[in-house]
Protein backbone atom coordinates (compact mmCIF):
# COMPACT_ATOMS: atom_id res chain seq x y z
CA UNK A 1 0.00 0.00 0.00
CA UNK A 2 2.82 2.07 0.63
CA UNK A 3 5.35 0.81 -1.34
CA UNK A 4 6.79 3.16 -3.92
CA UNK A 5 6.99 1.75 -7.65
CA UNK A 6 10.56 0.27 -7.96
CA UNK A 7 11.10 2.76 -11.06
CA UNK A 8 11.01 5.44 -8.71
CA UNK A 9 14.72 4.39 -7.89
CA UNK A 10 16.10 5.18 -10.86
CA UNK A 11 13.76 7.75 -12.80
CA UNK A 12 13.44 11.45 -11.79
CA UNK A 13 10.42 12.59 -10.62
CA UNK A 14 8.22 15.48 -12.49
CA UNK A 15 10.32 18.63 -11.41
CA UNK A 16 13.30 17.22 -10.51
CA UNK A 17 16.75 18.06 -11.31
CA UNK A 18 19.17 15.33 -11.73
CA UNK A 19 22.34 17.48 -10.25
CA UNK A 20 21.19 20.28 -7.63
CA UNK A 21 24.36 22.75 -5.97
CA UNK A 22 24.64 23.73 -2.92
CA UNK A 23 27.79 26.34 -1.94
CA UNK A 24 28.71 25.93 1.73
CA UNK A 25 28.37 28.67 4.23
CA UNK A 26 30.89 27.63 6.62
CA UNK A 27 33.45 26.81 4.41
CA UNK A 28 35.23 28.46 1.98
CA UNK A 29 35.70 26.83 -1.50
CA UNK A 30 33.05 24.18 -0.80
CA UNK A 31 29.74 22.88 -1.89
CA UNK A 32 27.45 19.92 -2.18
CA UNK A 33 26.09 18.25 -4.96
CA UNK A 34 22.96 16.45 -4.50
CA UNK A 35 22.13 13.68 -7.39
CA UNK A 36 18.67 12.48 -7.86
CA UNK A 37 18.34 8.85 -8.21
CA UNK A 38 21.84 7.73 -8.07
CA UNK A 39 23.34 5.23 -6.06
CA UNK A 40 26.83 4.19 -4.96
CA UNK A 41 27.62 2.98 -8.61
CA UNK A 42 28.81 6.16 -9.99
CA UNK A 43 28.92 8.34 -6.32
CA UNK A 44 31.98 5.89 -5.63
CA UNK A 45 33.60 6.72 -8.88
CA UNK A 46 33.26 9.89 -9.22
CA UNK A 47 34.48 10.13 -5.36
CA UNK A 48 37.60 8.09 -6.07
CA UNK A 49 38.57 10.04 -9.26
CA UNK A 50 38.09 13.60 -7.22
CA UNK A 51 40.50 12.33 -4.72
CA UNK A 52 42.99 11.89 -7.41
CA UNK A 53 42.87 15.32 -8.61
CA UNK A 54 45.55 17.84 -6.32
CA UNK A 55 43.11 20.96 -6.73
CA UNK A 56 40.64 18.82 -4.51
CA UNK A 57 41.71 19.52 -0.87
CA UNK A 58 38.15 17.42 0.07
CA UNK A 59 35.78 14.77 -1.69
CA UNK A 60 33.08 12.57 0.37
CA UNK A 61 30.11 11.37 -0.69
CA UNK A 62 26.85 10.18 1.37
CA UNK A 63 24.01 7.95 0.40
CA UNK A 64 21.73 9.21 3.56
CA UNK A 65 18.97 6.68 3.81
CA UNK A 66 18.92 3.63 1.53
CA UNK A 67 15.13 4.30 0.83
CA UNK A 68 15.40 7.81 -0.69
CA UNK A 69 17.75 7.79 -3.47
CA UNK A 70 19.94 10.56 -3.47
CA UNK A 71 23.29 11.17 -3.31
CA UNK A 72 25.20 14.01 -1.74
CA UNK A 73 28.81 14.75 -3.03
CA UNK A 74 30.73 17.02 -0.54
CA UNK A 75 33.83 18.74 -2.49
CA UNK A 76 36.24 21.56 -1.34
CA UNK A 77 38.80 23.13 -3.56
CA UNK A 78 42.40 24.18 -2.60
CA UNK A 79 42.33 27.63 -3.83
CA UNK A 80 39.07 29.76 -4.80
CA UNK A 81 40.14 30.26 -8.20
CA UNK A 82 39.29 26.54 -9.00
CA UNK A 83 35.10 26.05 -8.57
CA UNK A 84 33.74 22.90 -7.29
CA UNK A 85 32.14 22.60 -9.98
CA UNK A 86 34.80 22.78 -12.28
CA UNK A 87 36.85 19.57 -10.54
CA UNK A 88 33.45 17.97 -11.07
CA UNK A 89 33.51 18.38 -14.86
CA UNK A 90 36.72 17.59 -15.26
CA UNK A 91 36.28 14.19 -12.75
CA UNK A 92 34.11 13.07 -15.16
CA UNK A 93 35.30 14.04 -18.18
CA UNK A 94 38.50 12.21 -16.98
CA UNK A 95 35.98 8.64 -15.78
CA UNK A 96 34.05 9.14 -19.50
CA UNK A 97 37.67 8.91 -21.36
CA UNK A 98 38.37 6.06 -19.22
CA UNK A 99 35.32 4.15 -20.19
CA UNK A 100 36.29 4.89 -23.97
CA UNK A 101 39.59 3.28 -23.71
CA UNK A 102 38.36 0.68 -21.94
CA UNK A 103 35.65 -0.21 -24.80
CA UNK A 104 38.32 -0.37 -26.94
CA UNK A 105 40.25 -2.33 -24.77
CA UNK A 106 38.02 -4.55 -24.31
CA UNK A 107 36.93 -5.01 -27.90
CA UNK A 108 40.29 -5.59 -28.79
CA UNK A 109 40.73 -7.93 -26.31
CA UNK A 110 37.62 -10.52 -27.61
CA UNK A 111 39.05 -10.43 -31.01
CA UNK A 112 42.42 -11.05 -29.89
CA UNK A 113 41.21 -14.05 -28.01
CA UNK A 114 38.80 -15.13 -30.46
CA UNK A 115 41.50 -15.34 -33.51
CA UNK A 116 43.85 -17.17 -30.84
CA UNK A 117 41.39 -19.57 -29.92
CA UNK A 118 39.42 -20.40 -32.99
CA UNK A 119 35.96 -20.85 -32.18
CA UNK A 120 34.17 -20.31 -35.74
CA UNK A 121 31.32 -22.07 -34.39
CA UNK A 122 29.41 -19.60 -32.60
CA UNK A 123 29.45 -17.06 -35.59
CA UNK A 124 29.73 -13.07 -35.42
CA UNK B 1 43.38 15.37 -18.96
CA UNK B 2 46.29 14.65 -16.35
CA UNK B 3 44.51 12.03 -13.72
CA UNK B 4 42.80 9.69 -16.65
CA UNK B 5 43.91 6.36 -15.87
CA UNK B 6 44.80 3.97 -19.07
CA UNK B 7 42.99 0.38 -17.66
CA UNK B 8 44.29 -2.46 -19.69
CA UNK B 9 41.64 -5.79 -20.15
CA UNK B 10 43.33 -9.16 -20.77
CA UNK B 11 40.51 -12.15 -21.44
CA UNK B 12 41.38 -15.09 -19.77
CA UNK B 13 38.39 -17.07 -21.26
CA UNK B 14 35.24 -16.43 -23.00
CA UNK B 15 31.90 -19.23 -23.50
CA UNK B 16 28.85 -17.96 -25.15
CA UNK B 17 27.29 -17.81 -21.13
CA UNK B 18 30.71 -16.85 -19.58
CA UNK B 19 34.05 -14.66 -19.57
CA UNK B 20 36.49 -14.54 -17.31
CA UNK B 21 39.05 -11.49 -17.82
CA UNK B 22 41.40 -9.51 -16.46
CA UNK B 23 41.05 -6.15 -15.19
CA UNK B 24 44.02 -3.83 -14.31
CA UNK B 25 45.82 -0.13 -13.93
CA UNK B 26 42.16 1.29 -12.78
CA UNK B 27 41.35 0.57 -8.96
CA UNK B 28 38.25 -0.93 -7.24
CA UNK B 29 35.63 2.23 -7.99
CA UNK B 30 35.63 1.44 -11.34
CA UNK B 31 35.89 -2.29 -10.72
CA UNK B 32 32.78 -2.21 -8.56
CA UNK B 33 30.81 0.05 -11.03
CA UNK B 34 31.10 -2.18 -13.56
CA UNK B 35 30.18 -5.31 -11.41
CA UNK B 36 26.81 -3.07 -10.37
CA UNK B 37 26.03 -1.83 -13.70
CA UNK B 38 26.35 -5.73 -15.15
CA UNK B 39 24.39 -6.99 -12.25
CA UNK B 40 21.02 -3.92 -12.22
CA UNK B 41 21.65 -1.42 -14.95
CA UNK B 42 22.10 -3.40 -18.35
CA UNK B 43 18.92 -3.56 -20.02
CA UNK B 44 17.19 -6.80 -21.28
CA UNK B 45 13.65 -8.12 -22.29
CA UNK B 46 11.43 -10.33 -20.11
CA UNK B 47 7.26 -10.85 -20.23
CA UNK B 48 5.66 -7.62 -18.23
CA UNK B 49 2.36 -8.16 -18.59
CA UNK B 50 0.17 -11.30 -19.56
CA UNK B 51 -3.57 -11.33 -21.04
CA UNK B 52 -5.28 -14.14 -19.98
CA UNK B 53 -8.01 -16.11 -22.76
CA UNK B 54 -7.88 -18.87 -20.63
CA UNK B 55 -6.25 -20.58 -17.72
CA UNK B 56 -7.61 -24.17 -16.37
CA UNK B 57 -4.13 -25.42 -14.99
CA UNK B 58 -3.35 -25.88 -11.15
CA UNK B 59 -1.69 -23.00 -11.20
CA UNK B 60 -3.27 -19.28 -10.64
CA UNK B 61 -2.71 -16.66 -13.18
CA UNK B 62 -0.53 -14.35 -11.40
CA UNK B 63 1.66 -17.60 -10.32
CA UNK B 64 1.80 -17.86 -13.90
CA UNK B 65 2.67 -14.62 -14.60
CA UNK B 66 5.37 -14.88 -12.36
CA UNK B 67 7.07 -17.63 -13.81
CA UNK B 68 6.48 -16.37 -17.19
CA UNK B 69 8.70 -13.26 -16.54
CA UNK B 70 11.43 -15.17 -14.80
CA UNK B 71 11.97 -17.03 -18.17
CA UNK B 72 15.31 -14.77 -20.23
CA UNK B 73 14.36 -13.43 -23.23
CA UNK B 74 16.68 -13.51 -26.10
CA UNK B 75 17.30 -10.92 -29.03
CA UNK B 76 19.34 -11.80 -31.85
CA UNK B 77 19.76 -9.04 -34.08
CA UNK B 78 19.80 -10.22 -37.67
CA UNK B 79 22.94 -11.89 -39.60
CA UNK B 80 24.41 -12.73 -35.83
CA UNK B 81 23.54 -15.87 -33.61
CA UNK B 82 24.62 -14.31 -30.45
CA UNK B 83 22.93 -13.09 -27.74
CA UNK B 84 22.73 -9.54 -27.92
CA UNK B 85 22.03 -6.10 -26.52
CA UNK B 86 18.56 -4.81 -27.22
CA UNK B 87 18.67 -1.37 -26.20
CA UNK B 88 19.04 -0.26 -29.96
CA UNK B 89 16.39 -2.27 -31.53
CA UNK B 90 13.73 -1.42 -28.52
CA UNK B 91 12.35 1.99 -26.66
CA UNK B 92 11.52 1.29 -22.98
CA UNK B 93 7.50 1.08 -22.95
CA UNK B 94 7.63 4.55 -21.17
CA UNK B 95 9.03 6.80 -23.74
CA UNK B 96 7.63 4.90 -26.86
CA UNK B 97 5.19 7.44 -28.28
CA UNK B 98 2.46 4.70 -29.27
CA UNK B 99 -0.85 4.44 -27.48
CA UNK B 100 -0.69 1.46 -25.43
CA UNK B 101 2.39 -0.36 -26.99
CA UNK B 102 3.50 -1.31 -30.27
CA UNK B 103 6.23 -3.34 -32.09
CA UNK B 104 8.27 -0.98 -31.25
CA UNK B 105 8.61 -0.97 -27.45
CA UNK B 106 7.25 -4.41 -26.87
CA UNK B 107 7.25 -8.38 -28.16
CA UNK B 108 4.14 -10.08 -27.88
CA UNK B 109 3.98 -13.82 -27.43
CA UNK B 110 1.16 -16.34 -27.59
CA UNK B 111 0.58 -19.58 -25.92
CA UNK B 112 -2.22 -22.12 -26.36
CA UNK B 113 -2.11 -25.24 -25.21
CA UNK B 114 -5.05 -27.40 -24.66
CA UNK B 115 -4.27 -30.74 -23.02
CA UNK B 116 -7.18 -32.54 -24.89
CA UNK B 117 -6.26 -31.47 -28.23
CA UNK B 118 -2.15 -32.54 -28.13
CA UNK B 119 -3.15 -35.59 -25.92
CA UNK B 120 -4.64 -37.38 -29.08
CA UNK B 121 -1.47 -36.75 -31.16
CA UNK B 122 0.71 -38.03 -28.40
CA UNK B 123 2.41 -41.65 -28.64
CA UNK B 124 0.72 -44.02 -26.39
CA UNK B 125 3.20 -44.73 -23.80
CA UNK B 126 2.85 -41.41 -23.18
CA UNK B 127 -1.19 -40.58 -23.44
CA UNK B 128 -2.76 -39.54 -20.70
CA UNK B 129 0.38 -38.37 -18.69
CA UNK B 130 0.80 -34.86 -17.34
CA UNK B 131 1.75 -32.52 -20.01
CA UNK B 132 4.60 -30.06 -19.42
CA UNK B 133 3.88 -26.46 -20.65
CA UNK B 134 7.13 -25.00 -21.66
CA UNK B 135 8.91 -22.25 -22.87
CA UNK B 136 9.02 -24.04 -26.46
CA UNK B 137 5.73 -23.45 -26.66
CA UNK B 138 5.92 -19.87 -26.80
CA UNK B 139 5.33 -18.33 -30.09
CA UNK B 140 6.79 -14.72 -30.78
CA UNK B 141 5.81 -12.12 -33.21
CA UNK B 142 9.28 -10.73 -33.61
CA UNK B 143 11.18 -13.30 -35.39
CA UNK B 144 14.72 -11.47 -33.38
CA UNK B 145 13.24 -12.36 -30.10
CA UNK B 146 12.66 -15.90 -28.50
CA UNK B 147 12.71 -17.53 -25.04
CA UNK B 148 16.59 -18.26 -24.26
CA UNK B 149 17.26 -21.92 -25.05
CA UNK B 150 20.53 -23.49 -25.84
CA UNK B 151 23.50 -21.54 -27.98
CA UNK B 152 23.43 -23.11 -30.84
CA UNK B 153 21.87 -26.03 -33.09
CA UNK B 154 24.27 -28.64 -32.57
CA UNK B 155 22.98 -28.56 -28.63
CA UNK B 156 19.66 -27.98 -29.21
CA UNK B 157 19.27 -31.25 -31.52
CA UNK B 158 21.41 -33.58 -29.23
CA UNK B 159 20.03 -32.42 -26.29
CA UNK B 160 16.25 -32.99 -26.71
CA UNK B 161 15.71 -29.98 -24.65
CA UNK B 162 12.14 -29.26 -23.82
CA UNK B 163 12.40 -25.61 -22.61
CA UNK B 164 11.93 -24.02 -19.28
CA UNK B 165 8.67 -25.72 -18.08
CA UNK B 166 6.12 -23.09 -16.94
CA UNK B 167 3.05 -25.41 -15.59
CA UNK B 168 1.83 -28.91 -15.64
CA UNK B 169 -1.59 -29.77 -17.58
CA UNK B 170 -4.17 -32.68 -16.85
CA UNK B 171 -6.72 -33.76 -18.75
CA UNK B 172 -9.64 -31.39 -19.31
CA UNK B 173 -7.43 -28.19 -18.78
CA UNK B 174 -6.24 -25.65 -21.46
CA UNK B 175 -4.59 -22.58 -20.99
CA UNK B 176 -4.05 -20.04 -23.29
CA UNK B 177 -2.49 -16.28 -23.00
CA UNK B 178 -1.14 -13.57 -24.48
CA UNK B 179 2.49 -12.27 -22.62
CA UNK B 180 4.06 -8.95 -23.40
CA UNK B 181 7.62 -8.48 -23.25
CA UNK B 182 9.53 -5.31 -22.44
CA UNK B 183 12.70 -3.88 -21.92
CA UNK B 184 14.14 -2.89 -18.31
CA UNK B 185 16.69 -2.66 -16.06
CA UNK B 186 17.15 -4.65 -12.85
CA UNK B 187 16.76 -2.07 -10.95
CA UNK B 188 13.16 -2.38 -11.45
CA UNK B 189 12.70 -6.61 -10.95
CA UNK B 190 15.24 -9.26 -10.95
CA UNK B 191 13.62 -10.87 -13.94
CA UNK B 192 15.58 -8.06 -16.37
CA UNK B 193 18.62 -9.35 -14.71
CA UNK B 194 21.27 -10.53 -17.45
CA UNK B 195 23.38 -12.06 -15.07
CA UNK B 196 23.28 -15.00 -13.04
CA UNK B 197 26.65 -14.16 -11.33
CA UNK B 198 29.04 -10.67 -11.71
CA UNK B 199 31.72 -10.97 -9.77
CA UNK B 200 35.50 -10.27 -9.39
CA UNK B 201 38.27 -11.19 -7.05
CA UNK B 202 41.97 -9.22 -6.35
CA UNK B 203 44.81 -10.50 -7.94
CA UNK B 204 46.94 -11.91 -5.28
CA UNK B 205 50.34 -10.30 -5.21
CA UNK B 206 52.60 -13.02 -3.71
CA UNK B 207 56.42 -12.04 -2.76
CA UNK B 208 58.63 -15.08 -1.36
CA UNK B 209 61.92 -13.91 0.39
CA UNK B 210 64.31 -16.42 -1.16
CA UNK B 211 67.04 -15.93 1.34
CA UNK B 212 64.96 -16.61 4.31
CA UNK B 213 63.50 -19.43 2.66
CA UNK B 214 66.64 -20.81 2.21
CA UNK B 215 67.24 -21.07 5.68
CA UNK B 216 64.41 -23.50 6.06
CA UNK B 217 64.52 -27.41 5.87
CA UNK B 218 62.54 -28.91 3.01
CA UNK B 219 60.00 -30.09 5.17
CA UNK B 220 59.50 -26.59 7.06
CA UNK B 221 58.89 -25.77 3.01
CA UNK B 222 56.61 -28.55 2.34
CA UNK B 223 54.71 -27.53 5.74
CA UNK B 224 53.92 -24.02 4.47
CA UNK B 225 52.79 -25.68 0.89
CA UNK B 226 50.33 -27.62 3.42
CA UNK B 227 49.69 -24.76 5.64
CA UNK B 228 47.53 -23.01 3.27
CA UNK B 229 44.12 -24.55 2.49
CA UNK B 230 43.54 -22.85 -1.50
CA UNK B 231 47.88 -24.35 -2.34
CA UNK B 232 48.98 -21.65 -3.76
CA UNK B 233 52.75 -23.05 -3.14
CA UNK B 234 54.63 -25.56 -4.39
CA UNK B 235 57.83 -26.77 -4.14
CA UNK B 236 59.73 -26.28 -7.15
CA UNK B 237 60.96 -30.16 -8.21
CA UNK B 238 64.41 -29.20 -9.37
CA UNK B 239 65.83 -26.68 -7.19
CA UNK B 240 63.59 -27.25 -4.10
CA UNK B 241 62.75 -23.36 -3.46
CA UNK B 242 58.98 -22.38 -2.58
CA UNK B 243 57.10 -20.67 -5.58
CA UNK B 244 54.20 -19.91 -6.38
CA UNK B 245 51.31 -22.25 -8.22
CA UNK B 246 51.12 -20.76 -11.93
CA UNK B 247 47.15 -20.16 -11.21
CA UNK B 248 47.42 -19.12 -8.12
CA UNK B 249 45.03 -16.13 -8.99
CA UNK B 250 42.12 -18.77 -9.39
CA UNK B 251 43.01 -20.67 -5.75
CA UNK B 252 43.55 -18.03 -3.80
CA UNK B 253 41.60 -16.20 -1.16
CA UNK B 254 43.61 -14.77 1.34
CA UNK B 255 43.48 -16.82 4.50
CA UNK B 256 45.74 -16.43 7.36
CA UNK B 257 46.93 -19.79 6.98
CA UNK B 258 49.86 -18.66 5.91
CA UNK B 259 50.30 -15.76 8.55
CA UNK B 260 49.82 -18.03 11.36
CA UNK B 261 52.20 -21.12 10.00
CA UNK B 262 54.72 -19.10 9.33
CA UNK B 263 54.81 -17.36 12.53
CA UNK B 264 55.24 -20.42 14.40
CA UNK B 265 58.18 -21.00 12.02
CA UNK B 266 59.68 -18.16 12.39
CA UNK B 267 62.77 -17.95 15.64
CA UNK B 268 61.53 -14.42 16.22
CA UNK B 269 58.47 -12.46 15.92
CA UNK B 270 60.46 -9.57 14.05
CA UNK B 271 61.91 -11.93 11.26
CA UNK B 272 60.79 -10.90 7.65
CA UNK B 273 58.22 -13.06 6.20
CA UNK B 274 58.78 -16.00 4.17
CA UNK B 275 56.26 -15.65 2.03
CA UNK B 276 53.70 -12.70 1.91
CA UNK B 277 50.11 -13.23 0.26
CA UNK B 278 48.76 -9.80 -0.19
CA UNK B 279 45.35 -8.47 -2.21
CA UNK B 280 46.67 -6.27 -5.62
CA UNK B 281 44.55 -3.26 -5.39
CA UNK B 282 44.85 -2.41 -8.99
CA UNK B 283 44.65 -5.40 -10.69
CA UNK B 284 40.51 -7.65 -10.78
CA UNK B 285 39.90 -10.95 -12.06
CA UNK B 286 35.97 -10.73 -13.36
CA UNK B 287 33.73 -13.54 -13.90
CA UNK B 288 30.69 -13.38 -15.39
CA UNK B 289 28.09 -16.20 -16.18
CA UNK B 290 24.85 -15.22 -18.27
CA UNK B 291 21.15 -16.38 -17.81
CA UNK B 292 21.28 -17.08 -21.80
CA UNK B 293 18.98 -13.80 -22.32
CA UNK B 294 22.32 -12.20 -23.82
CA UNK B 295 26.02 -13.38 -24.57
CA UNK B 296 28.72 -12.88 -21.97
CA UNK B 297 30.87 -10.71 -23.55
CA UNK B 298 27.66 -8.35 -24.88
CA UNK B 299 26.77 -8.06 -21.30
CA UNK B 300 30.36 -6.24 -20.66
CA UNK B 301 29.94 -4.33 -23.74
CA UNK B 302 26.47 -3.49 -22.43
CA UNK B 303 27.70 -2.39 -19.41
CA UNK B 304 30.71 -0.38 -19.99
CA UNK B 305 27.88 1.57 -23.16
CA UNK B 306 25.37 2.25 -20.20
CA UNK B 307 28.62 3.30 -17.73
CA UNK B 308 29.54 5.69 -20.57
CA UNK B 309 26.14 7.09 -21.47
CA UNK B 310 25.46 7.84 -17.51
CA UNK B 311 28.54 9.71 -17.28
CA UNK B 312 27.88 12.12 -20.58
CA UNK B 313 24.23 12.19 -18.79
CA UNK B 314 26.03 13.93 -15.56
CA UNK B 315 28.44 15.84 -17.38
CA UNK B 316 25.55 17.02 -19.20
CA UNK B 317 23.57 18.37 -16.14
CA UNK B 318 26.60 19.73 -14.48
CA UNK B 319 27.50 21.93 -17.21
CA UNK B 320 23.98 23.18 -16.78
CA UNK B 321 24.67 24.24 -13.10
CA UNK B 322 27.72 26.56 -14.04
CA UNK B 323 25.65 28.99 -14.98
Amino acid sequence: MNAPERSAAFLLDDEEEKVEYQADTKVSNAGTFTFNKEDHTIANLLRMQLLRDPQVKFAGYMHPHPLVHKIHLKIQTTTSQVAPAETLSAAIEDLSNETDHLITQVTDAIDKWKRENDTGLMGM
Amino acid sequence: MPQQRFPKVEILNIAPHFIQFILSETDTSMANALRRIMIAEVPTLAIDLVEYAENSSVLNDEYIAHRLGLIPIRYTPEGSLKGGDCHAAFLPHRECVCFDRCVRCSVEFELDVNFDKVNSTRPDQERDLALTVTSRNLTSNNMLVAPAHFLNEEEQDESHDEGISIVKLGPGQHLKLKAIARMGISKEHAKWCPVAVATYRFWPIITINQEACNMLTLEQKQELVDACPDRILELDEITGNLVAVENAYEMATFTEDLKVAQNAMKKRPEDDDFVRVVQSTDRFVFSVESTGAMDAEEILMSALRVLKDRLNYLAAEVEKLKD
